[in-house]
Formats: structure tokens, sequence, C-alpha cells
């Protein structure tokens, strides 16, 4: 597929987009954008809500830097229908805060759409706001998910991230598949409600295929813990077959070094179902090979044939010398769903749309991104692929990579809608 | 057996880095009466200094085996905070409430945290898988690494050293006889001003080398600071505000607690240790050692 | 001359000054946005909680680190009896919240009062703690790290669901959270300004005098504990239905320091002080954050010029003005 990105914009945006295209490229001569007809003049506002502190500090760091690598793209290429776009970042922490920097997002600096958003619990939280407030909001990683039950199945404005327990389904799944013959697990997991709602998915899962594995422990450290020597010595005492964490964060590399330290690995099978948010941080020396490692959304060497991926990569890896996590990926897609809808919404009304006409635009909407074609569902939660598979050193990096590569679609791991009970739908899997 | 050694030895290791920066916070407490919340902040950019010389270290093409010198030198060098901070801050609250000097310490911790970002970002480090190189030893057929060995090794001879240099030199005999009262130094003619700085660069350095000792075998992420301060509030507790003897003890009971907590009852982790610190304050206010000298 | 006594000799001036201002904030939401309107809640329902801090800090001299616990206690009795018990009205809802962390208060406060200076402030940082893992590891019963959703109170016994989100906060409760700190406020300036008040600043500046002149010192700043905790609670309970949601954020150790900030910034010696201090922290967080990704460091570096150069905080600053002009006269 050697297409350009030019080229999928006019594959999605269909033929009534050329007209912003090509007002586009007569902006880039000018050096001065011209908006499309009957679109406002002001730039387009878009208010960014990254964690930059703390656990939540790494994901949303790499998904600060890639929304404004994409707002430098779009502009360079003449922003949204000839209008600019303009980035005006708040800090993701508290609930309360959230909810109040959300208002002021809204209501102050008037911003078109927000995104961003990671933890569950400010999900929570703004939910409810952006369908009061008529506020699009896109999160990249923010549920409205209480443990596995949609608190919010039908929504207008606010559009929610894949289910928590996606990446422990897919971590089962592959443990299944990789490890039959596994017959006791233990599970190292935070002490909150996505530690615990992976913990029970990925038993429950696990059962499905082989009803006999049985869980010898489960260890809870808090979200943030910099320590797991005694969680170690505690896997160590119970002699699993297979240890699962979900893990995410500055947590990975930890926990790799201080397990590797004891050799923990030699003897036990390991699925790490998130691990990939730090993939980078992974070095060879402390991280064994044959572990299952989940990169959520996306792989950043997951093909050579994508070039939105190469391209990415390259720009990411040029500006800070890391390589992109999935963060990225949602980041990137949620701006891009909402620059589509907002196109395609043009091209059908023949004026800028309302925030409401956006939110329907986007409800469905396939959209490509860097790992490929994903979108929202109907119910407005997104959906994608996901990778997994095992470690190996067989690489021209410092750290592991995957192979061989396992992509799992969202029809594999997450349950179909959002009132879909999921031990439920579990259970009806076929064997 | 084994079982019982490796939990034991992780609660130890655990109690080794506690202890550094305990101990950082009792000598300034035990002699300036500052409770200083940034101890965890210094023990931050111990770790992230300490990576960022072994990282040269290696890449200056040095035996790696040898990575533990630029590692302590590390934290003794970050130890020119010490003045700084003494001088720039703490000086001017001296006389005050001490409610002031611990928010004074609070503004700290929040101005520390915002400097490591600007510095080193948010994405968390490791110094590859450099611990490694000195193996593992079996105990009564528990594996332990050798660096964490190592790492409390160092914080049992740094002990020692404390307690030879508080009972056996002027410096010590001074430092214990401003513990008792203050105006005792001034009366016998000694430099105060001095005596502070030194004693604060001495509890500065404490947490340094400790979040550098401990950085090979883990990695950094910008909450290590904050993580700490609750874990050694704990321990001063526990052992008595401005004791020695107590941040020695209260860390290794609270590393080896949680430990045995982790491994028995999982679920109870955290809860015990506040659990048991409210018990102390309830029962023994001034701690199992307060009371007792620095 | 003490700043509160001052007050006392300008007492007409003064309350004038006070009508003006309850006149001013009344009316706001006339005139500004919705969001300054929000923030200006959120600032009553804070105002609440420092008015209970500074009877504990400013006037009995505890530091309390763990103040952010009762009022996490009367968020969390809004979010349980609208959510698990469909008592929406706010009435209810401040007294329950009341009743339980007086409670509370009495129990803790009878362990904690025996102590002072930096023991005090440990230990209320610790049952700050304790409550904030209770939260996180009883999650089937507090929804844990995502909290609990807060529904929206009926106020005077009148269901005002119809009307849309943000008036119903920049105007309803805006007014009704107004009144009711302007009643906690002259509530507490007659408790400070009562015999009982007296002895708290008794007990703050020479415990062994006070206890001396026979002041059952544990005994006033049992009591004073309580008010504080009830003071807190009942922020809590306000601010609440505005946030829409509760979290254990709110009980976590440096909550409890953001309180002790705003005191410090309005000035613990003044009675007016405290709320100067959280008007002004509100805004100013809501500026510098959008300004900076450090505005950590900008804060910081704001509360140690603060304890080093100002510690009488932003009343403090002005009294001393307006002594100097005086002298000048």
């Amino acid at each position: 597929m050697e297409k350009t990105r030019r080229e999928f914009v006019k594959l999605v945006g269909g033929a009534a987009l050329g007209a912003g295209v090509i007002l586009a490229g007569k902006g880039r001569a000018s050096a001065q954008t011209i908006p499309a007809k009957g679109a406002p003049s002001e730039p387009i506002r878009i208010g960014v809500m990254p964690g930059l502190t703390g656990v939540i500090g790494v994901p949303g760091t790499a998904a600060w830097r890639t929304t404004q690598i994409w707002a430098d793209e779009v502009n360079a290429s003449g922003g949204i229908l000839g209008r600019k776009v303009e980035l005006h970042m708040e800090e993701e922490t508290t609930a309360k805060e959230c909810v109040e920097r959300f208002k002021k997002l809204t209501l102050e600096k008037k911003v078109d759409v927000i995104v961003g958003l990671m933890s569950t619990g400010n999900g929570l939280a703004v939910g409810p706001l952006a369908e009061e407030l008529g506020q699009l909001w896109l999160a990249w990683d923010g549920t409205t998910q209480k443990g596995v039950e949609e608190t919010m199945p039908k929504t207008k404005f606010a559009f929610k991230s894949i289910d928590n327990e996606a990446e422990a389904i897919g971590g089962a799944i592959l443990t299944a598949k990789y490890f039959p013959k596994i017959k006791t697990i233990a599970g190292i997991n935070n002490d909150y409600s996505y530690g615990r709602d992976c913990w029970e998915s990925f038993q429950a899962v696990l059962k499905h295929f082989h009803p006999n594995v049985k869980a010898v422990e489960a260890l809870w450290p808090k979200l943030g813990e910099t320590d797991f020597t005694s969680h170690i010595a505690a896997l160590k005492k119970a002699k699993p077959d297979l240890i699962m964490t979900s893990f995410w964060s500055g947590d990975v590399p930890i926990l790799m070094k201080q397990a590797a330290a004891v050799g923990l690995f030699k003897t036990t099978k390991g699925c790490f179902t998130t691990g990939g948010g730090v993939h980078y941080t992974l070095k060879k020396e402390f991280t064994p090979e044959g572990l299952i490692l989940g990169y959520n959304s996306m792989y950043f060497k997951w093909t050579d044939t994508w070039p939105l991926l190469t391209k990415f990569v390259k720009t990411y890896f040029d500006k800070y010398k890391e390589y992109p996590v999935y963060e990225c990926d949602h980041a990137y897609f949620v701006l891009q769903a909402y620059k589509t809808a907002v196109e395609k919404c043009y091209s059908i009304l023949g004026k800028w749309p309302t925030k409401e006409e956006v939110g329907k635009a986007l409800s469905g909407i396939q959209v490509p991104s860097l790992s490929g074609y994903r979108g929202y569902r109907e119910d407005n939660i997104m959906t994608c692929n996901f990778f997994m598979g095992i470690t190996t050193h067989k690489n021209p990096y410092d750290f592991v990579t995957i192979d061989p590569v396992e992509v799992l679609t969202p029809s594999q791991i997450i349950k179909p809608t959002a009132e879909t009970k999921l031990y439920e739908w579990i259970k009806g899997w076929k064997s | 057996m084994e079982t019982i050694v490796s939990i034991i030895f992780s609660g130890v290791f655990n109690a080794s880095t506690l202890f550094l920066v305990a101990a950082g916070l009792q000598v300034v407490f035990g002699v300036q009466k500052v409770f200083n919340l940034a101890c965890g902040s210094f023990y931050a950019l111990g770790a992230y200094f300490g990576i960022v010389v072994v990282k040269s270290f290696v890449a200056g093409g040095f035996p790696k085996p040898l990575f533990i010198v630029p590692l302590i030198g590390a934290g003794l060098l970050l130890g020119f905070i010490g003045p700084i901070v003494e001088r720039g801050l703490i000086k001017f609250v001296y006389d005050r409430d001490e409610t002031f000097q611990l928010l004074l310490t609070f503004a700290l911790v929040m101005m520390i945290e915002d400097v490591i970002k600007f510095i080193w970002g948010t994405s968390p480090q490791t110094t590859g898988g450099i611990d490694l190189i000195y193996g593992r030893i079996n105990l009564f057929g528990a594996t332990l690494p050798v660096y964490n060995l190592i790492v409390i090794l160092c914080s049992l001879i740094i002990a020692a050293l404390i307690g030879y240099i508080l009972l056996n030199t002027k410096f010590g005999r001074i430092i214990r006889a401003t513990a008792d009262k203050k105006e005792m130094g001034e009366a016998l003619g000694i430099n105060m001003k001095m005596v502070y700085i030194k004693v604060f660069t001495l509890g500065t350095v404490l947490g340094t080398l400790g979040g550098a000792l401990v950085i090979p075998a883990t990695a950094v992420v910008s909450e290590m600071g904050v993580e700490l301060i609750v874990l050694a509030f704990a321990v001063v507790v526990i052992g008595g505000l401005g004791s020695m003897k107590g941040a020695f003890i209260g860390a290794l009971i609270v590393g080896v607690l949680k430990s045995v907590a982790i491994s028995t009852y999982p679920e109870l982790e955290m809860l015990t240790i506040y659990i048991i610190v409210i018990a102390v304050l309830v029962i023994k206010p001034q701690g199992l050692f307060g009371g007792s000298k620095v | 001359m003490k700043p509160w006594q001052e007050i006392l000799s300008l007492k007409s001036t003064k309350v004038l000054i006070l009508i003006v201002v309850g006149l001013l904030f009344l009316g706001l939401p006339l005139f500004a946005s919705q969001y300054v309107s929000y923030l200006m809640l959120t600032f009553f329902a804070y105002a609440v909680m420092v008015l209970g801090l500074n009877l504990l800090f400013g006037y009995t001299g505890l530091l309390s680190f763990g103040h952010a616990f009762f009022m996490a206690i009367g968020a969390y009795t809004a979010a349980f009896l609208t959510g698990k018990f469909s008592i929406l009205y706010m009435e209810v809802i401040l007294v329950v919240a009341v009743i339980i962390s007086s409670i509370l208060a009495a129990l803790i406060g009878a362990i904690c009062v025996r102590y002072i200076k930096i023991y005090f402030a440990m230990l209320t940082l610790a049952f700050g703690m304790l409550f904030y893992t209770f939260l996180l590891k009883f999650y089937y019963l507090t929804g844990g790290d995502e909290g609990m959703r807060v529904l929206r109170p009926y106020l005077l016994g009148f269901n005002l669901s119809e009307i849309p989100k943000m008036q119903y906060l920049t105007r309803s409760y805006y007014i009704y959270t107004l009144v009711i700190l302007a009643i906690l406020t002259f509530v507490m300036w007659k408790i400070v300004s009562s015999p009982f008040g007296l002895c708290l600043k008794a007990i703050r500046d020479n415990p062994e005098k006070a206890e001396y002149l026979g002041v059952s010192v544990k005994r006033y700043r049992w009591y004073a504990f309580i008010i504080s905790g009830a003071y807190a609670a009942i922020g809590g309970a306000l601010l609440a239905p505005a946030i829409g949601q509760v979290d254990p954020g709110l009980t976590y150790w440096t909550h409890s320091g953001t309180l002790v900030f705003m005191t410090l910034l309005g000035g613990f010696e003044n009675f007016f002080g405290p709320l100067i201090g959280g008007v002004v922290y509100i805004f100013l967080q809501d500026k510098v954050m959008s300004l900076t990704t450090y505005w950590r460091f900008i804060f910081g570096a704001i509360l140690a010029f603060l304890v080093i150069v100002a510690p009488g905080g932003i009343a403090g600053v002005i009294s001393s003005l307006v002594k100097k002009e005086k002298g000048g006269e």
C-alpha cells in the first residue's frame, strides 16, 4: 500500500474534500491559509488535556508530543478546510481539577473540541460534563467504565477510549495459544480498577480455554509503587507457571529489572499485557526473550508498508530520541477522526458544522491512523487492532521487540456493544 | 527457608535505602528541628544524577564493574545542593514555628519535582542491566542479587560511619550538644552557622546517596521522590523523631513488615504501615527511640 | 495591636465593607462569565473549609496536615446520599455531613489533641492517608480510584433538575452556597470573639499559663478540632455537587497541603485572611496552570516566599501597609 498521506485524506473525505485540499495548497503557496467558503476565518481551537506528571506523565507526554506534531503538520498543509488549528493545553491532574479545566476550555477558551485524559476516574467525571455542556470530548485512554460496565452507553459528545480490559483479554488469548501447558498463574496488578478488571478478565478468558488453570497469587501494589523486590519475593514463593501484569508506566522497567536480578523469568513465563507503553525502556540486558508483551494499539515497527507510521516514527525519533508508544496513536487518531468528521460534514452540509453535527459524523467513522485504519463504533467507543507478541532480542535496538507480531482485532478482544455483559460474552465464545 | 530468606532479604534491601533517606531526615531534625519533607526529592535527584554519571562512565569506556565508584561519587557530589538550600531558604526560618519549616520544605518538594521534569522529562530511565554484572548468589536456596547485597553493605557502612562520627568526633559532640539545646553551642563559642550548613549537607548527601545507590537496581520515575516521603515519614515516626537508632530500626521494621505483608496478606500492603504509624503515635508518640539522643 | 482587635475597633466600616463584598459576590453571576462564577462557587466551598482549618491553625496554634480528610468525609457523604440512598435534599446532606464528621472528629481529635506542633501535624496526616487507602481498598463500597457520582441535589426542597447544569451551578447553587458561607462566616466570627475563642487564643499563645488559669487546654483543643472538622465537612459537601464526582484524590495529603497553602497565602493571623487566600489561590492556580506546565515550581516558589518573607500572608501585608499609612499621618 504505497500511498501518501494526501491520498489517504482524499480517499476518506471523498471528492467534495478536494475543495479543501486545493485551498490548502494555495494557502501554502501564498504562505497564508484561506478558509473554505462558509468557514469562519479564525483558527480551530483544540483543547488538549495530557497528564504530565507522575504515572500518567509517561504516556501523557507522548500523547502531547504527538498532538503538537500533528498540529504542525496540519497547519503546514493548510489546516482543516483552510482553518489553522490552535492548541490549548491544560494538564490532566485530579478529577476535581479536570472538571474545572474542562469547564475552562469550554466556557472561557471556547474550544471546538477537547482531546485527552487517560485516567478512568477523570473520564467518569468529565464524561457527563461533556454531555451537559455539549462539548465534544475525544478521550485518549479515559473510559467511562465502572469496573467492566459502561456507565454511559449512549452519548452524543463524549467519545470514549477502548474498554479497559481489552489488552488483558488479548493477553489471555495469546497465553492460551503460546503457553497451553501452564497450570498455575499469578497476577501483579495495580491496586485500582484498571488493574483489578485486567486481572479478572485475564483469568476469565484463560479459564475459558483451559478450565484447570489456577491462580495461586494476586499482588496489589498501589499505583505509583517504585519498588517490587518484596513482590518478587512473594511471586517466587508462589512458584506460578506464568506471571501476568497489566503495568503500563515506569513500573514496567522496575519490575522487569528487579525480576531479572533474581532470575524470576528464567523458570516462569510472563505476560505483560500493556508493557509496550514503555517498550523503549525494556532493555535487552534485563528483559528476557519469550515473554508476551502487549503494545496496545500501536507497534512502532509493525510494518514498512504504512507510510503514515514510518514517517511518524522517524519524525518522533528525530525530535525526541525515543520510539513512539500506543498513546501516540490514540492522540493521532482522535485528531485525525475529528478532522475527517469536520471535512465530511462540510462536504455534505456546505457549511461549517456544529459540535453536534461533528459528533454525528464521528459515530462509526473509520480513518487511517498511525496503526492503520481504526475508528469509533456507533456507541462512540474506540475500536482498533491490538499488537502483541513474543519478546525477542533479534533487532538493532538496545531494547526488546516482538516476533511474531500478533494483530488482535476488535471483534476478538472488545465486547461488541457497551451493554454487553463482559463475562457472559466470554462464556459464549467458541473454545 | 528459601522463601523466608528471600522475603527478609528484600525487606532489608528496602530498609537500607529507606534508612539512608530517613537518616538524612533525622540528622537535620535532630539539630535544626526542621522536618525536611524534601528528603524524598533529594533521593530522586540522586537517582537521576546517578543514571547520568553511570551512563557517561560506561560510554567513556571505563571498566563496567567499577561503576559503583562514580555512582557513590555522584551521590556525594550532589551534596552541594545542601549549602545552597540551607543558605538560600532554610536559614531564614530557624526561629519560626516548626509548622512553617514544614511548609517551606513542602514548597521545596513542589519546586524540585518540576526541576527534575524540566531536566530529565517524564520517561522512565535505567542504567540498563549494569547491576547484573555482579551476578547472584545462593543462600539457603534463595537467589539473591549481589548488587542488592552491596547496597545493603554500603548502607550499613554509612550507618556505622554516622555512628562513629556522632560518638567519637568533635563534630559529633557538637551535634549531640546542640540537639539538646541550641543555645549550648552558641554559649560554647561554636560557629553555629557552619554547623547548620554541615548538618544540612550531611542530611542532603544521605538522601542523594540513597537515590544514587538504589538506581542500578530499579528505574527512575518522576513520582519516586513523593512516594518515598510517605515511607520515610513512617520510618521516623515509628523509630522516633531525631533518633538515628530510630531511623535504623524504623527502616528495618517498615521494610521487613511491608515485605512480609505482601507475601502473606497482599491486600493489606499499604494499610499495615499506616495502622502501625497511628498505633505508634497513639501509644508512644515519641516513637520507639524518641527522646534518646541523636 | 492584633488584627482582630483592629477589626473590632473599626466595626462599622468593616461591616459596611463586608456587606458590599457580599452583594458583589451575590451579583457576580450577572456580569461575570459562567466560568468565573463557577470558580467563585468552588471558592465558597473552600472558604468554609479554610475557615474551619484556621480555627485550629490561626486561633489554636495547631497545624492540621490532614484536613482534607474531613472535606472528603463531607464530599463522600454527598455522593453516598445522592447516589446510593437517593436522598437529594441538600439540607439533609449537610446535616448528615456535620453529624458524621463531628463523630469522627471527636474520636480522632481525642487522640490528636494530646499532641502539638509537628506531632499533631503528622498524626492528622497519617489519619488522612489512612482514609485515602481505605477509599482505595474498599472499592466495592467507595468506587475505589474511580470515585462516585454526585447527583444534583434539591435546594430547599426544590427539584431543579430541569435547569441546564451550568445555570444551576452558577445561579441557584451559587446563591445557596454563598448564603451558607455567609451564615458560617458569621457563626465562626461569633465563635472566635466569644470567651471560648479567647480561650483558644490564650492556649495558642501560652498553653501553660492558660492551664494555670483554669482553662482545660486539651478539652478546648478538642472542641476546636470538632468544630474545625465539621466546617471542613460542610465545605466538602458543598464542593461535591459542583464537581459532580468525588475521588480519593480529595483526601491525599497534598490536598491538605493546598488548604494550608490557602490559609497561609491569605494570612492566618487575620479572621478573613484564609478567605482572601482561598480566592487568590483559586484564581492564581487557574491562570498559572494555563500559562505553564511548570506551575508546581511557581507555586512552590510562592509558598517559599510567603513562609520566608510574608508569613502574615496577604492580610498581613495589607494590615502592615495600613498601619504604616496611619503612622505617617
